[in-house]
């Protein structure tokens, strides 16, 4: 009962904090408020009793909101909380699809047959969860993510545009390195 | 109720204010107010006291006052003459802070943020025309978004304030995605100034310390100017820029100064900020032309042959202090305190050595100032800087430290306030700071007023 | 899985957890004046600076609270408090000798996630009082966390790997008639202790509170907002010590004495350690630690796990 009422009530925080990230008019709000979402939703996931998961989401969420958050200020550039800004583009249209999504998925949480559960759940959930998700994909998926942080770094590396011949000079000879902003290890 | 007010007093937080010249002054209330358990505050938030050491001329009253007033209560100011002792104005601020009702009424009768913005727009704008004043047609400049009635070049009548986003008007638009209609971009600019003036840290306003009132500061801060969409709360927002990488980036302007620990007194320097890189500075010296030089007791029969060592292991203070190393900026204002009080010149040989000694072990404290901000030989004399200030920030304390064994030093000579902004600009904060630090600055010498813009 | 390795008492014993690291806090605060005014030369009158932790709380209680123009108020204060609370949640999961208030299958994770907390709630401090100096503070903070908190993440996946659980108490048994973790592991208790002043903003890892902008994130801070924020601060330092002991200190394993008696004396062992170190080394300046970080702090940490699981394996 008191599990229920719990679960619900996270629901609740998660889809009104959700919501007030369009609310609401300042970029730190919105992208907190998206964080208290996330924290939510990973609390819930709790109670799923996916405990790893759960956990998960919350490191990852708050830890990237922090880092979102950075990076909205430096591209929106605005004074700390100062300039009242809309968080919506178009918001007739936007609303629509967002409205129409979430119907869309809660009808089709409501309306699947869902299994009963005929067994009591395996000791060790995550890894039961991650198996009949990834099954014998679990090779592509690791070979996936070396390659999609290759592509990271190889993308900001060619984004970059000083070369390894601005620090080192044109016979990669010249030490130490000229760099705007010297680092702490002395390359 | 009465007991707690005593302990409440027990360990209260003392804001300096330097008067320029007045560094022994200030040595000796620092020396006391540590002494007796007290602490010294870094903002003006943290602190009870606002101790005053000298007589402040007008310009640097006024600075005074205004960090006064973002004091929360209960707040004491006691002002130290030159030869006052130190402990007692300490036992008179102590004595007042105990008055609960004097800070009840003190703090009923404080005047409203939106009065203090109004109140020190127009003083800016007498005291800020020099400089960059011929940007003032530059408003459309900034204007290249489609906002309706803007207003411009009004803010452009004081210095380095918005001439760089003027420079390249084109960033206006990066800047303004929300669908506001009309905005003032120059006019901006002005209040932004309003808002940092005289604040001993910059990047807000007056604060009303008694809570309410601030959301509508602008109001007042405003004047008939218009535009004040562009700056909530009397604050401009930032401008567009382009930052050494060659990305846009805000550019916001704060004051450092003068109020501020560990910075030379009197210093204002104005600086344009791209994140925390100073991408422009503007140096000044409040009361340059009131400012009476080589008075005071710096010149005075008390100033005595330990002068130039003392003053230099004050700076090392500072400098040791914005390095984040506690323990030996407390132990650098020791052998300071035993060098003025004129104590036994082998024991502080003695002290100074063992201070060395210890700064020269640090790997920390080497790996942390290396190579920030290296000047050479050429340069320095490039810029008619003394040839001790040969080397980066590192080499620079060390040098402060064998300096100040010399026991015969005078105080160096005055260093030319034009040449800061040149030293500084290009730099993070943190570096900045470290970098004025190093200079050991005895006096700083008003000058032209300067503008350095970095080549990017 | 086998029985659990600790007991879970009521969760009114929260109450008592949260009583023991008031307590902590106290003895730290009580600690670092008691150097200050040693450092400092304060006169004996001042009573060698052991009250400072009660001088300081009745002089912020009396203070006024100020807000500055423009300022998120509700960010801003929900940063100071949040650190509070994130080291309570953080000691929820640490179990004191044989009880524990929260037996999370994924302890160790759980306080990974609430030490990233301390950057939301850091960052939001400095941005909320609308103030230069406070937002250039905030962001030095997350400079300093892109720079230890991914070598504090696999620090924690050292002693995870070797006692093959994530489980705090599961940790904490598995160096029972053993080597310490931090005995073998001591790349990764380096890192973790690191870590922990780090997310403290303490000591080294204060640049974020700097003297050269006017204590930075602290900057606009008074009163009862500045006292929560203070306290905070100790709170996750004493968090962070308690949580070393089951990963890395044997948890409640000595001799004589009752576990949760060792806990308690190796976690205020570790915490004074902190507060003395506080003013003993000069900052890590962010811009130079951050490359520290990622060039020698992570490979160093990413080669203890390796070495770690190699000895695992090995043992079968």
């Amino acid at each position: 009962m008191v599990a229920d009422i719990g679960f619900w009530v996270l629901g609740l925080v998660a889809v009104m904090a959700g919501a007030a990230v369009f609310y609401v008019n300042s970029m730190a709000r919105a992208t907190y408020a998206l964080a208290l979402s996330f924290i939510a939703v990973g609390l819930q996931v709790l109670f799923l009793q996916q405990n790893y998961v759960g956990v998960v989401i919350i490191l990852m969420m708050v830890m990237e909101m922090a880092v979102m958050a950075v990076y909205m200020v430096m591209f929106m550039g605005m004074n700390p909380a100062l300039m009242p800004m809309s968080m919506v583009h178009d918001s007739k249209k936007a609303l629509a699809v967002a409205i129409g999504t979430f119907l869309t998925l809660a009808a089709g949480v409501l309306l699947v047959d869902w299994p009963a559960r005929r067994v009591a759940p395996p000791a060790e959930v995550t890894r039961a969860l991650g198996e009949e998700l990834m099954g014998p994909k679990m090779l592509v998926m690791a070979v996936i993510s070396p390659v999609m942080v290759a592509t990271i770094v190889a993308g900001v590396v060619l984004a970059a545009h000083r070369t390894r011949y601005d620090r080192f000079g044109d016979d990669l000879n010249h030490r130490p390195a000229d760099d705007p902003q010297p680092g702490g290890v002395g390359r | 109720m009465d007991a707690f007010a005593r302990s409440a007093t027990r360990r209260a937080h003392v804001l300096l204010v330097e008067v320029p010249g007045q560094w022994r002054t200030r040595a000796a209330v620092e020396r006391a107010v540590l002494t007796r358990g007290w602490s010294l505050a870094m903002s003006p938030a943290d602190a009870d006291v606002l101790a005053v050491c000298g007589r402040p001329r007008p310009q640097l009253e006024k600075a005074t006052g205004l960090v006064w007033h973002q004091m929360s209560g209960p707040r004491v100011r006691v002002d130290v003459a030159d030869d006052a002792p130190a402990a007692e104005a300490l036992d008179q601020a102590q004595a007042r802070l105990l008055g609960t009702e004097h800070h009840r009424h003190d703090s009923d009768s404080r005047p409203v943020a939106a009065h203090l913005l109004s109140a020190n727009k127009g003083h800016d704008q007498e005291s800020l025309n020099h400089g960059s004043m011929d940007h003032g047609d530059g408003d459309d400049g900034t204007m290249r978004h489609d906002g309706g009635d803007e207003s411009g070049g009004e803010g452009m009548d004081h210095g380095s304030m918005g001439h760089e986003s003027m420079d390249r008007g084109d960033e206006g638009d990066g800047t303004m995605r929300h669908d506001g209609g009309d905005e003032g971009g120059g006019e901006g600019m002005d209040h932004g100034s309003m808002g940092h003036e005289s604040m001993d840290h910059g990047g807000h306003g007056g604060h009303g310390g008694h809570g309410g009132n601030g959301g509508n500061g602008g109001n007042g801060g405003n004047g008939g100017n218009g535009g004040m969409e562009m700056a909530p709360g009397g604050i401009a927002l930032a401008e567009g820029g382009e930052d050494r990488d060659g990305l846009e980036m805000d550019v916001l302007y704060v004051r450092l100064g003068p109020v501020l620990p560990h910075w030379p007194a009197g210093l204002v320097l104005r600086c344009a900020l791209q994140g925390d890189v100073i991408t422009e500075a503007q140096a000044e010296i409040l009361d340059a032309e009131t400012q009476q030089r080589h008075a005071g007791p710096t010149a005075g029969p008390a100033a005595g042959l330990a002068a130039g060592p003392a003053r230099i292991l004050d700076n090392t203070v500072s400098l040791l202090a914005l390095a984040g190393w506690e323990d030996a900026a407390a132990e650098a204002r020791r052998v300071r305190d035993a060098v003025l009080e004129g104590g036994d010149r082998a024991s502080c040989a003695v002290k100074l050595d063992r201070l060395r000694a210890k700064v020269a072990r640090s790997r920390v404290l080497r790996w942390s100032l290396r190579g920030i901000r290296p000047l050479g030989h050429e340069e320095l004399e490039r810029h008619g800087l003394p040839p001790h200030l040969d080397g980066d920030t590192y080499d620079r304390l060390l040098g402060m430290l064998e300096r100040a064994g010399d026991s015969n030093g005078k105080l160096a000579s005055p260093l030319p306030l034009d040449k800061l902004p040149h030293l500084v600009t290009g730099l993070d904060l943190a570096a900045a700071r470290l970098v004025i630090a190093s200079l050991d600055v005895h006096e700083l010498q008003p000058g032209h007023v300067h503008d350095e813009t970095s080549g990017a | 899985m086998s029985e659990p390795s600790v007991t879970t008492v009521a969760p009114a014993w929260a109450l008592a957890a949260v009583a023991i690291l008031g307590a902590l806090v106290v003895l730290a605060a009580a600690l670092d004046g008691a150097l200050t005014a040693r450092g400092n030369d304060a006169a004996s009158g001042a009573g060698g600076g052991v009250a400072t932790p009660l001088w300081e709380a009745a002089r912020l209680m009396r203070q006024r609270r100020r807000r500055t123009v423009e300022a998120d108020g509700m960010l801003w204060r929900l940063g100071g408090a949040g650190l509070v609370v994130t080291a309570v949640l953080m000691v929820a999961v640490v179990p004191l000798g044989e009880w524990t208030i929260f037996d999370l299958d994924v302890g160790v994770m759980w306080f990974n996630a609430m030490d990233v907390m301390v950057w939301a709630l850091v960052w939001l401090t400095g941005w909320g009082a609308n103030s230069a100096h406070s937002l250039v503070g905030g962001y030095r903070f997350l400079a300093h966390g892109l720079g230890y908190e991914l070598p504090l993440m696999f620090a924690l996946v050292a002693p995870v790997i070797a006692a093959e659980s994530l489980n705090v108490g599961r940790v904490a048994a598995a160096q029972e008639n053993s080597l310490w973790f931090g005995l073998w592991m001591p790349v990764a208790f380096l890192v973790y202790c690191l870590g922990v002043v780090a997310f403290s903003v303490w000591g080294p890892f204060a640049p974020a509170l700097g003297a050269d902008i006017a204590s930075g994130v602290g900057a606009e801070l008074s009163g009862v907002d500045r006292l929560v924020f203070e306290v905070g601060r100790y709170a996750l330092l004493a968090a962070g010590s308690a949580f070393a002991v089951p990963m890395f200190l044997g948890g409640g394993a000595g001799p004589l004495l009752p576990g949760w008696t060792w806990v308690l004396i190796k976690t205020v062992s570790l915490l004074l350690l902190f507060i003395w170190l506080r003013r003993r080394l000069p900052a890590l300046r962010p811009d130079k630690f951050m490359e520290l970080g990622w060039m020698v702090l992570l490979p160093a940490v990413l080669v203890q796990d390796l070495v770690v699981a190699v000895v695992m394996v090995w043992r079968g």
